[in-house]
């Protein structure tokens, strides 16, 4: 345990590091911008996007400084919490983030388990029937859901279930119920407590605004759970390929165990750790935003809010929700390290 | 006499590469999959390499032609018709041109940014994997904070931050180009008198940098800056590769028998390590085009492409996401998207299957069985 306890210091240490390599690398790519482009980021009022204005900014806050001493002065804002002004959202970044982040969550929360408990299936059957039909139809499935363009997906879904069916819209709540969510908020009749609208409409009694939420998630789950599913299946597939040739396996099968047992017990509990690291990766990945999925079901979620900041040179908002993303998925690598050495007892920390 | 001796020595010498690659067809022609990328790659290469005939181009090729005629009446997307046998999309620009010529653009994504990734996975994967301790460090700490990135949104900043226009100091290129020079050759133990040579230009390089420098405008295009973003968030992927496969070559029996020759490092790191590191590389590399395709689609899509009026299938589709608010726009102009879309998808495919055949033939723990 406790060569567990310094592992996971040893990391965290060298975590640091890598969020600061981070910061350095992003904040060093905003540089590329000219001190004009990057004054207009300070601007709040119509005052001040005058020309003659500009210099003023450009002055105060120090723009044309060296490198490291524009590092050092963003950083020590950083720190204290303060990522500057989204112009696209347009919001405080760390607020922004904070309201959009729900909606990015109930995507994955739907997603997430779909892609690992059906890929993980798939790819055990089809490991199992090697050359069958089933691993012939997992292959070219997921080939072809790996070679989808996810907005041409995306597109495709609304042109039939939103234009032709009419069973579903673009969106993440309907017009009348973001409007009755508004008046409630007002008037303190509706409480958003988790910022999340299918648990806030049951929390406060409105089963009719989850329904509507939960209806706006189906299509984005699909595209998603349709090209992320693609990998999971593969890896699943020549991981369990790989343990079921390992002489265990064949010990178990001599030894007289059922083949549901020697297939379920013995090898997909072995195969599984390649699989947990994707997963983890995945849904770090997942959470940390879903730029073109949300951009075509103008879902306003992170994602969404990041393609609008790129668009729009909305310097603080791409910083902010590129160092979120990051952030993420090192946080995810380091506990899918960590979980490792509990899953698998032949990996030893040293 | 040494000449006849010589080449029987190559023909010896590439017998068991050849068979190799004899034994390699022959599974690529048994698996059908295989057979199907294959396909699919080789009718796109026509399709690029026809797209003069296939498609006429007036002027620059590479720029959609806009139907007039019809734009003087309407803006929005025409269905397909005689007279323009995929239709049109927003704008009047015609589709079939649009696709033909994107797939040009398509195999010019894929293949430059993967020879990039591969010039900068190659060169750093095998410094760190060959010399390691500190270096190795260094460059594998900087590999993973570039992989910690989301892929997507780097490109995307990067492609908003490039500058249109770089104005180079080609002393200072210089300069760069010649300590790396130097820096190698010094671990490469290479000749002295070469060594002394790039010193001294060192020295000129620096000089001018001081007194005249030489600077020169480097103009990028929208594509240009696309492409350029995508192979400064993709090296990583190779340089891991790269590095996993020098480390677990460089060790081998034939390695220290070409040291224990004489060979120098840069000998051994050409003749001996790359061409036993190639299989997993050749995997990597043909499934990447597919996935670079996609994301450079996914930035057009979003509106950090290429020009308006260039010839690319993601350019095309991204004129939908002004429909989006409107369902029933997404179904009238379905043509306007979904053709460009197939396109896509199957080139991509193409490139997958192939390097999905490939792994399962090349993979030793997969094949011969």
């Amino acid at each position: 345990m406790t060569s567990l306890a310094a592992y996971i210091l040893r990391r965290l240490i060298l975590l640091i590091f890598v969020i600061l390599g981070v910061t350095v690398l992003v904040f060093a790519i905003t540089m590329l911008f000219s001190p004009d482009v990057r004054a207009i980021m300070y601007v709040r009022n119509a005052d001040q996007l005058k020309p003659e204005a500009i210099p003023l900014i450009i002055q105060k806050y120090g723009l044309n400084d060296p490198f490291y001493v524009q590092y050092g002065r963003w950083l020590t804002q950083v720190l204290q919490g303060n990522l500057g002004w989204s112009v696209s959202a347009p919001g405080p970044v760390l607020s922004v983030i904070a309201s959009r982040w729900p909606y990015t969550f109930e995507i994955v929360l739907f997603a997430a388990p779909l892609i690992v408990f059906i890929g993980i299936y798939l790819g055990v059957q089809s490991a199992i029937h090697r050359n069958g039909l089933i691993d012939h139809t997992c292959r070219v499935l997921s080939i072809v859901g790996w070679s989808l363009p996810s907005f041409w997906l995306g597109l495709l879904l609304l042109a039939v279930f939103a234009g032709e069916l009419k069973w579903f819209s673009p969106g993440a709540l309907s017009q009348n119920w973001i409007n009755f969510m508004h008046a409630g908020v007002l008037t303190g009749t509706y409480h958003r407590y988790t910022g999340i609208d299918i648990f806030d409409g049951l929390l406060n009694g409105q089963a009719g605004l989850s329904v509507d939420a939960l209806s706006h998630v189906v299509l984005p789950v699909i595209v998603i759970v349709t090209i992320d599913i693609a990998l999971l299946i593969r890896v699943m597939r020549s991981s369990m390929l790989e343990t079921l040739t390992k002489p265990y396996i064949t010990t178990a099968k001599a030894k007289g165990l059922s083949k549901s047992v020697v297939i379920y017990k013995h090898a997909r509990r072995n195969a599984l750790i390649p699989v947990a690291t994707l997963s983890g990766l995945m849904v770090a990945g997942l959470l940390g935003g879903l730029v073109i999925t949300e951009t075509v079901f103008a879902f306003g979620g992170l994602g969404n809010w990041a393609a609008q900041a790129a668009l729009q040179t909305d310097i603080p908002g791409v910083l902010g929700y590129t160092i979120l993303s990051a952030f993420l998925f090192v946080i995810a690598n380091l506990i899918v390290d960590v979980l490792y050495a509990y899953i698998d007892p032949r990996i030893r920390l040293e | 006499m040494s000449e006849r001796s010589r080449f029987d020595e190559f023909k010896a010498g590439m017998r068991p590469r050849l068979k190799e690659w004899r034994f390699m067809l022959k599974r690529m022609r048994e698996s059908r999959l295989a057979l199907a990328g294959i396909i699919i790659v080789l009718i796109f290469v026509g399709i690029a390499v026809f797209a003069p005939l296939l498609a006429p181009p007036h002027g620059d090729p590479f720029s959609v032609p806009q139907d007039m005629e019809i734009l003087v009446i309407q803006t929005s997307p025409t269905p397909p018709s005689t007279r323009h046998i995929f239709g049109t999309t927003d704008q009047q620009y015609d589709l079939y041109y649009a696709c033909i010529w994107g797939s040009i653009t398509a195999f010019r994504t894929g293949l430059t940014v993967v020879a990039f990734s591969l010039i900068v996975g190659l060169t750093i994967g095998t410094l760190a994997a060959m010399y390691g301790g500190l270096l190795d460090e260094a460059l594998m700490r900087f590999t993973d904070i570039i992989i910690a990135f989301p892929g997507l949104i780097l490109a995307m900043a990067l492609v908003i931050a490039l500058p249109g226009i770089f104005a180079i100091n080609l002393s200072l290129v210089f300069l760069l180009v010649l300590v790396v020079a130097s820096f190698l050759l010094l671990i490469f133990h290479f000749d002295k008198k070469i060594l002394l040579i790039v010193q001294l230009l060192l020295l000129l390089s620096l000089l001018s940098i001081l007194f005249f420098p030489v600077q020169m405008n480097l103009s990028l295009t929208r594509l240009d800056k696309v492409l350029l973003s995508i192979a400064l968030v993709g090296w990583p992927g190779y340089t891991r590769v790269i590095r996993g496969e020098v480390m677990r070559v460089k060790n081998e029996d034939f390695v220290e028998a070409a040291r224990a020759s004489g060979s120098s490092d840069f000998r051994i790191i050409v003749k001996h390590i790359w061409p036993n590191t190639i299989y997993p590389i050749l995997i990597v590399a043909t499934l990447d085009i597919g996935s670079i395709v996609l994301t450079a689609a996914a930035m057009s899509f979003i509106g950090l492409g290429a020009d308006p009026n260039f010839a690319d299938w993601g350019q095309i589709i991204q004129r939908a996401r002004n429909w989006i608010s409107n369902v029933d726009l997404i179904v009238a102009n379905l043509h306007a998207f979904l053709i460009p879309g197939i396109f896509i998808t199957f080139f991509v495919m193409g490139w997958n299957l192939l390097g999905d055949a490939l792994r399962d033939v090349l993979d030793p723990m997969l094949r011969r069985r």
